[in-house]
């Protein structure tokens, strides 16, 4: 079971409910927490200045669970919600004649999770700080351990920046521990990957809000699946990689058939290796399935890429077997 | 084995078919041969020789100074600037009172996303609400809200919308100002075609005079929250009384934005396609860009369109 790295000891209660592990991921929570007794024993908002440089902690700290994000955010939960996210932790810090300073910290059920969440927006100069971090024009993001924090002054001046960055290390300060990426991008080829081109996943909203691929459920994800999607460049051609692991083999052997019936517009058959396909627009698509994890390839502009990729994940994929 | 079928099923081939991968949501004109093949046969889009709508969109430099400070004078103007050339009036008065009645009652439908931080300027709301007062309106008639907005009594809706690349729908804009009107407003949050439904509702139907865009400051980027470096300062108003028209322009200039700033296509995704919907199954205005005439006012730099 991994360490709990942010509420205190005696949240014994919260110590089983944060407790999750990666293994079994779910986004059925089995116990409502208490926001009271979460907001008492957060360790994270202990660590957190209620003064820092003139700006004040403002209105009341706020936490919306998963039952209330929308409060929070009308039209904007349902990315969160499509990880395993267990709450947010909201404190606003003001000044006057001075740009407002707002703390969010989710806390997701595990590592993976907070590193997908943080995958969603990679725009932004990268930073030093947790176990990943991005800044730009006032708004800083990273994660660490289970745990993917924003920090957003309202308008960026440089008195504001330092405090944003400021109350970043505050934060990291108060997590002890780091947490695992996701398994899955391990297998991914390190060769020619694009930067910053990596999302980690794992249901239908979160590929729409990335890559449209239909407007249907091609590929049956659930918050079962786990989905890590990147682009690659080799000598000025390109190609996209989604890599799905299904929870059974029968259901990427289901999901390899509708990709091929529904996108390649081919006849599939379990036992017959899909050639790769050109599409009207000039690039390659293919699929490939390795037990329970699906590869395919899409807007690749060279065939000779699309069969490198599927070799390399394929090769990566066996040699993690024991 | 069997074939599977799949009825109504629409894949981004279906999209590449079209011809227009750097716009989704208006790819899908292209399959049937118009606004698409307007643009492959030299015809620009958003300039119809004989437009089913028409969509006026002004520009002023100053209308967002230092600081994104937006300067309420200069929106004012240009949103009367706008309304006159919609119009075809010389005064503003004039052309205002084409679109509201002294008996009528308004509801001004702006947009309020405190969480995002992009909504509708309160200038462009001031302005709005200052106009229609003049043409006659009691200040008891003049709903401008957001939420809560009593649109079941309005005789006529003013819609007010920010501009928002979304998530959940693609774009956010005119079309999807209207969400809560509907009882069920999440139920669109996601790619729905069926977003122009609530256009239909009986206390939504036929009520919108005008649409009034604040193209000041819009957003770009995926969201759902804000990253400052999506939003950029257009310094734009558009008018029109085609909420379809006018999220098919939208979508256009939103589109080539996020190309320009990752120097390479970065298509808004999911492809809202509830715009070609609102057209061709909810017959509320025209989408189809080789059917739409965009005139354009003011500041030309980084049109983008």
């Amino acid at each position: 079971m991994k360490s709990i790295l942010i509420l205190n000891p005696g949240a014994a209660l919260f110590v089983f409910l944060m407790g999750v592990s990666a293994a079994a991921l779910t986004m059925a929570q089995t116990q409502k927490p208490d926001r009271d007794e979460i907001l008492a024993t957060f360790t994270i908002r202990r660590a957190l200045p209620s003064e820092v440089e003139g700006w004040k902690a403002g209105r009341e700290d706020q936490l919306f669970t998963r039952d209330d994000i929308f409060d929070y955010m009308d039209g904007g939960g349902e990315i969160y919600l499509a990880y395993d996210f267990q709450f947010v932790f909201v404190r606003e810090y003001i000044r006057e004649g001075a740009p407002s300073i707002v703390v969010e910290v989710y806390q997701m059920s595990s590592s993976e999770d907070a590193y997908g969440v943080f995958t969603h927006d990679p725009d932004g100069d990268e930073a030093d700080l947790g176990q990943g971090a991005i800044y730009g024009a006032g708004l800083l993001r990273f994660w660490k351990d289970r745990v993917f924090v924003r920090i957003m002054a309202d308008r960026e001046t440089p008195e504001a920046k330092t405090v944003v960055m400021g109350l970043g290390q505050k934060i990291t300060g108060a997590i002890p521990g780091d947490g695992e990426k996701p398994g899955l991008i391990k297998f991914l080829p390190e060769e020619d990957f694009k930067p910053k081109s990596l999302r980690y996943f794992h249901t239908l909203i979160s590929l729409n809000a990335h890559y449209y691929l239909a407007n249907v459920n091609i590929l049956n994800l659930s918050p079962e699946t786990r989905v890590a999607m990147a682009r690659y460049e080799r000598e000025g051609s390109q190609a996209r990689v989604l890599l799905v692991e299904y929870p059974a083999v029968d259901r990427a052997v289901d999901a390899e058939g509708r990709f091929t019936e529904m996108f390649l517009l081919e006849r599939f058959a379990a036992d017959r290796k899909a050639e790769p396909k050109k599409l009207e627009d000039g690039k390659f698509a293919g699929v490939a399935r390795n037990g329970r994890h699906l590869i395919i390839i899409i807007e690749a502009d060279k065939k000779q890429d699309l069969e490198w990729l599927i070799r390399s994940i394929s090769r990566n994929l066996e040699g993690s077997k024991p | 084995m069997k074939k599977r079928r799949f009825a109504r099923t629409v894949t981004r081939r279906d999209f590449i078919k079209g011809a227009a991968m750097g716009t989704l949501g208006l790819a899908l004109y292209g399959k049937g041969g118009t606004a698409l093949a307007g643009v492959e046969g030299g015809t620009s889009p958003f300039a119809a020789e004989n437009p089913q709508s028409v969509v006026v969109l002004i520009r002023n430099e100053k209308a967002v100074g230092a600081g994104d400070k937006v300067d309420a004078a200069v929106v004012e103007e240009m949103i009367d600037t706008a309304l006159k050339a919609f119009s075809g009036e010389a005064e503003a008065a004039k052309a205002w009172a084409k679109y509201v009645r002294a008996d009528d009652t308004v509801g001004v439908k702006f947009t309020r996303c405190d969480w995002m931080r992009v909504h509708t300027e309160q200038a462009v709301i001031d302005a709005v609400v200052k106009r229609v007062g003049e043409a006659g309106v009691g200040k008891d008639r003049i709903h401008a809200q957001d939420g809560g907005l009593p649109f079941a009594k309005c005789t006529a809706l003013i819609n007010v919308p920010a501009v928002k690349v979304h998530t959940l729908t693609g774009i956010a804009v005119a079309m999807k100002n209207y969400i809560n009107f509907s009882p069920a407003p999440s139920k669109y949050h996601a790619p729905a075609t069926s977003l122009g439904e609530i256009f239909l509702l009986p206390d939504v139907k036929g009520k919108t005079r005008l649409v009034v865009v604040d193209f000041l400051r819009p957003y770009f980027g995926p969201g759902p929250q804000i990253n400052p470096l999506h939003r950029w300062n257009y310094h734009g108003i558009m008018v029109s009384n085609d909420p379809v028209a006018v999220d098919s322009l939208c979508l256009s200039i939103c589109q080539a934005k996020r190309n320009l700033f990752k120097g390479e296509p970065w298509p808004i995704t999911p492809p809202p396609d509830f715009i070609a919907a609102a057209e061709k199954t909810y017959k509320l205005g025209t989408g189809d860009p080789a059917k739409i005439k965009l005139v354009k006012l003011g500041w030309e730099k980084d049109i983008l369109i």
